[in-house]
């Protein structure tokens, strides 16, 4: 066993060395125009607080607060249809198109949605592309994937026969909904719920292309600070904070529903 | 009324899919939808276009290199969390760890590394954070095909005579057969399509397609990204749709009911 | 006669091509309890469905309290239904279970509380209010679904295969106890069940079932006693089938060269073949001779505590199963000769079941 797991625990080394080395630079003191760095300090950390960073912040959350409801909404009807279609003809098309946006990269997916919220397709009435809107229209878009294959896969273990037992006791569907199947698939909502807003949390391409430089959510300002200013202990105590948060919730998750929290 | 509701849910999922490839065979520079006409123009520029053709090269070299480590050492661990009896959930936590970290904390952390090692000219980090990243997907796939496997074929296969490398050669690996190829996939499409971190650590020499595709539509708005969009979707449905329909995937992530 | 609470007519409900039920026509009448019985496969389950609105029929109608209620969804119909996993809802407490019926008919609040004490009291199961189902073992979680599907007062109760997930003895138990408390109620009943004895035991009438039809209607003893086809009378109880020739009206002759006298048996015609059953502890083992007796030739014997079952081999090679009641008078063994009497009232006749006609 030891000799089977070692290769990879060599690799998972190797990447915790970077995330290392990451932590380590977050505590370095940033040495403007130059790569070097300097003493140990927390300023990198009391700059998030800064009112040029905060907005950021703020608007991540937000947004990512949009992104999971609406994502959660638009996404439970055609995880209910996925799981509950008898055809397997219907469930593969879903399961395919579905699948499909999961498997394509973030970059196509990205650039699809600029050209439709760019007036490519029709004129929009308000601007969309390089707003806070469009960024959240690309955002649920991504995510929906995700959530319907949490959402189907909770409700594919809720045995129908408590959907008939309350219908015959009187219950419409749309009661049979509220009282029987919602709550029964809570699990799934909430899993899904939080593993799409951690996601969000650390987006990166979506608000990149689809902010245009105008929205910019934690990710982006990690870029910024990283690769535009070369102020690496600047990036990484953001990257840090993301990680710490996405870490948290995650945890929370795995606490509430014992699962892996992705299904590959 | 659900029905309707998810035909237009899935319409939302799909049109930015359409649109692309609508826009990608449009004659002229200018976005347009529905397309003006018809032309394979832009699929000329994805292929002649010579930071498209390096970016190409790049990514073959970094999703094999990355694979050819992945599959292997994945294969093992899995094989190993698959056999073993204590510790399994910790080492699992441990080896899918890298799923839940956040791109930009890699990209930045393999950046800083990268540096560091004075090894950021070459594709060895690229190819060093694509393995870490593709390992997960690749020891969840076999793992799981290996969970269901009888340990007792292989003593079957001793006591008729086979050495253990034959036992596994000949009963194992044709057992996780399924498992092996939905790794395969898995790790060759997240390889192919990893962005964020990759961008961190490539430069313009070393750089996969997804970043020479964020380069570009960065910079410039013709239909270029389009057609290599096309391109990029038509590949990845197809590998799905075989996927579905050879390995079951409504069984991967769905509670089927008798 | 009763008036008629439900009704199916020329009800037929096909799955994908298969037909699960093939152009029934059923009446269950007040305050009855009528089982649907047979084997899997045989459509009961498709029948309580159609009665209970999950399934529509492909054609027919079905009426409840003589309206027309083939278009009227499940939650519509105003019925009662156990199911065999009892499907009581997990996220709800066992007081919330039972209620939920009472709130989808917007009960007043006191008297949901009132009502669900009284259901809840009726089986037992006061004090468990507050549980969750989980907590609850499989016998009251059998009476919590009892109780849910009574609480409301419904017009007609479904059962369908409520006692199959207990273990015998407190099948058993649950058996008696689901009789009185619908005797009790007086609600008309309709049962689900693969289980003879639980049908005999239980039902005011049976319909056995057979492919998607109703083989026999019957109250539990004309069922056992006067089998219709050879299909009802292996199924429920055991027997043995007799073929021969009726030379008159009270007289068969079996293939060995015996005759035999038959009483209570209609139509015969001289000259025809007939089969005819008889129940294995119906047979004595005699010494005497008197009429009605054939020699026999034991094939295999079977020791069963109560009784030994003997398995006999008669003249023509007919085989014929014979119940001798423990102490067996003498050790059987397996080539020993017996004479066997056959009562005279002891014989049923039998149709020839439909699906066998073109065999």
């Amino acid at each position: 066993m030891r000799l089977l797991l070692t290769p990879a625990v060599l690799v998972v080394a190797v990447f915790a060395a970077a995330l290392g080395a990451l932590l380590r630079y977050s505590v370095l003191e940033f040495v403007p125009g130059s790569l070097q760095t300097g003493g140990l300090t927390l300023a990198n950390f009391t700059g998030i607080m800064s009112r040029q960073y905060l907005g950021a912040v703020w608007d991540t959350v937000v947004l990512s607060l949009a992104t999971t409801a609406l994502t959660l909404v638009a996404s439970y009807p055609v995880a209910y249809l996925l799981a509950r279609t008898r055809s397997a003809r219907a469930r593969s098309i879903l399961l395919v198109l579905t699948l499909a946006p999961f498997f394509t990269g973030a970059i196509v997916r990205t650039y699809a949605w600029v050209l439709v919220l760019g007036n490519t397709v029709v004129t929009w009435p308000i601007p969309m592309l390089f707003t806070a809107r469009g960024v959240l229209v690309g955002l649920v878009h991504f995510s929906m994937p995700t959530m319907i294959l949490l959402l189907a896969a909770a409700i594919s273990h809720i045995d129908p026969v408590y959907e008939r037992a309350a219908a015959s006791l009187g219950a419409s569907p749309a009661r049979v909904f509220w009282r029987v199947t919602l709550p029964l698939s809570m699990p799934g909502v909430v899993s899904g719920s939080v593993i799409v807003f951690a996601w969000t949390l650390s987006a990166f391409a979506t608000p990149e292309l689809l902010g245009g430089g105008r929205v910019k959510m934690i990710a982006n300002v990690v870029r910024d600070l990283a690769l535009d200013s070369f102020n690496w202990p600047g990036g990484a105590a953001f990257a840090v904070f993301a990680l710490a948060v996405t870490l948290l919730l995650l945890a929370a998750v795995g606490r509430l529903t014992a699962g892996p929290a992705r299904s590959a | 009324m659900l029905r309707l509701a998810v035909l237009l849910l899935v319409a939302f999922m799909t049109l930015p899919t359409v649109v692309v490839i609508a826009v990608s065979f449009n004659p002229t520079a200018i976005l347009s939808f529905p397309p003006s006409g018809f032309s394979w123009r832009w699929y000329v520029n994805v292929l002649t276009y010579p930071q498209f053709q390096r970016a190409m090269w790049n990514s073959l070299v970094v999703t094999l290199g990355a694979v050819a480590v992945a599959m292997p050492v994945g294969t093992a661990a899995a094989l190993a969390l698959a056999r073993g009896r204590r510790g399994t959930s910790l080492w699992s936590t441990v080896l899918l760890s890298p799923l839940v970290v956040p791109g930009v904390a890699a990209g930045l952390g393999f950046l800083i590394l990268g540096a560091a090692l004075g090894l950021l000219r070459s594709r060895v980090v690229l190819i060093a954070a694509h393995v870490a990243l593709v390992l997960p997907f690749v020891v969840r796939s076999v793992w799981v095909s290996a969970r269901n496997l009888d340990p007792t074929l292989e003593r079957a296969a001793a006591s008729l005579g086979a050495t253990p490398w034959r036992a596994f050669r000949r009963v194992t690996l044709p057992l996780l057969r399924p498992g092996l190829v939905a790794a395969l996939l898995f790790a060759v499409i997240v390889s192919l399509n990893e962005f964020v971190v990759s961008l961190f650590i490539s430069t313009r020499l070393t750089e996969i397609l997804p970043v020479a595709m964020f380069t570009y539509v960065v910079n410039y708005t013709d239909p270029t990204i389009a057609a290599l969009s096309t391109l990029f979707i038509v590949v990845t449905f197809v590998v799905v749709w075989l996927a579905d329909r050879f390995l079951d995937l409504g069984g991967v992530f769905l509670h089927h009911r008798g | 006669m009763a008036r008629a609470v439900v009704e199916l007519v020329g009800c037929t409900r096909d799955y994908a091509g298969v037909r699960a039920v093939a152009d029934l026509d059923l009446t269950v009448h007040e305050g009855e309890l009528l089982s649907l019985l047979g084997p899997s496969g045989c459509g009961k389950t498709t029948t309580l469905n159609l009665i209970a609105g999950f399934v529509p029929p492909t054609a027919g109608r079905v009426r409840i309290d003589g309206q027309d209620v083939t278009e009227r969804p499940a939650h519509q119909r105003g019925l009662g239904m156990v199911f065999q996993s009892y499907a009581l809802f997990p996220h709800l407490s066992v007081f919330e279970n039972v209620a939920f019926g009472l709130r989808e008919r917007r009960v007043p609040r006191a008297d949901i509380e009132r009502r669900v004490r009284a259901a809840l009291a009726l089986v037992r199961l006061d004090a468990r209010a507050e549980h969750r189902p989980s907590q609850l073992s499989g016998g009251m979680q059998q009476r919590v679904a009892l109780a849910r599907a009574l609480v409301y007062e419904p017009r007609v109760l479904l059962l369908d295969e409520p006692l199959a997930a207990l273990d015998k003895k407190l099948r058993e138990e649950m058996r008696s106890e689901l009789r009185e408390i619908q005797r009790s109620v007086g609600i008309t009943t309709v049962f689900v069940t693969h289980d003879q004895a639980e049908a005999l035991g239980l039902s005011d009438r049976i319909a056995v079932m057979r492919g998607g039809r109703i083989e026999q209607l019957g109250t539990p003893r004309e069922i056992y006693e006067r089998p219709a086809t050879r299909f009802v009378a292996e199924f429920i109880g055991a027997s043995s089938v007799l073929r021969g020739q009726a030379t008159a009206v009270d007289r068969v002759r079996l293939p060995g060269g015996e005759t035999v006298r038959v009483v209570g048996i209609d139509g015969l015609r001289e000259g025809e073949a007939v089969e005819l059953a008889i129940r294995p502890e119906r047979v004595r083992v005699t010494g005497e001779a008197a009429d009605n007796v054939v020699d026999a030739r034991v094939v295999g014997v079977v020791y069963q505590g109560v009784q030994t079952e003997v398995t006999v081999e008669i003249g023509g090679g007919q085989r014929l199963l014979v119940f001798v009641p423990e102490p067996v008078p003498a050790a059987l063994a397996a080539g020993q000769a017996l004479r066997l009497h056959l009562p005279p009232t002891a014989f049923m006749r039998l149709n020839p079941a439909p699906g066998e006609a073109g065999r």
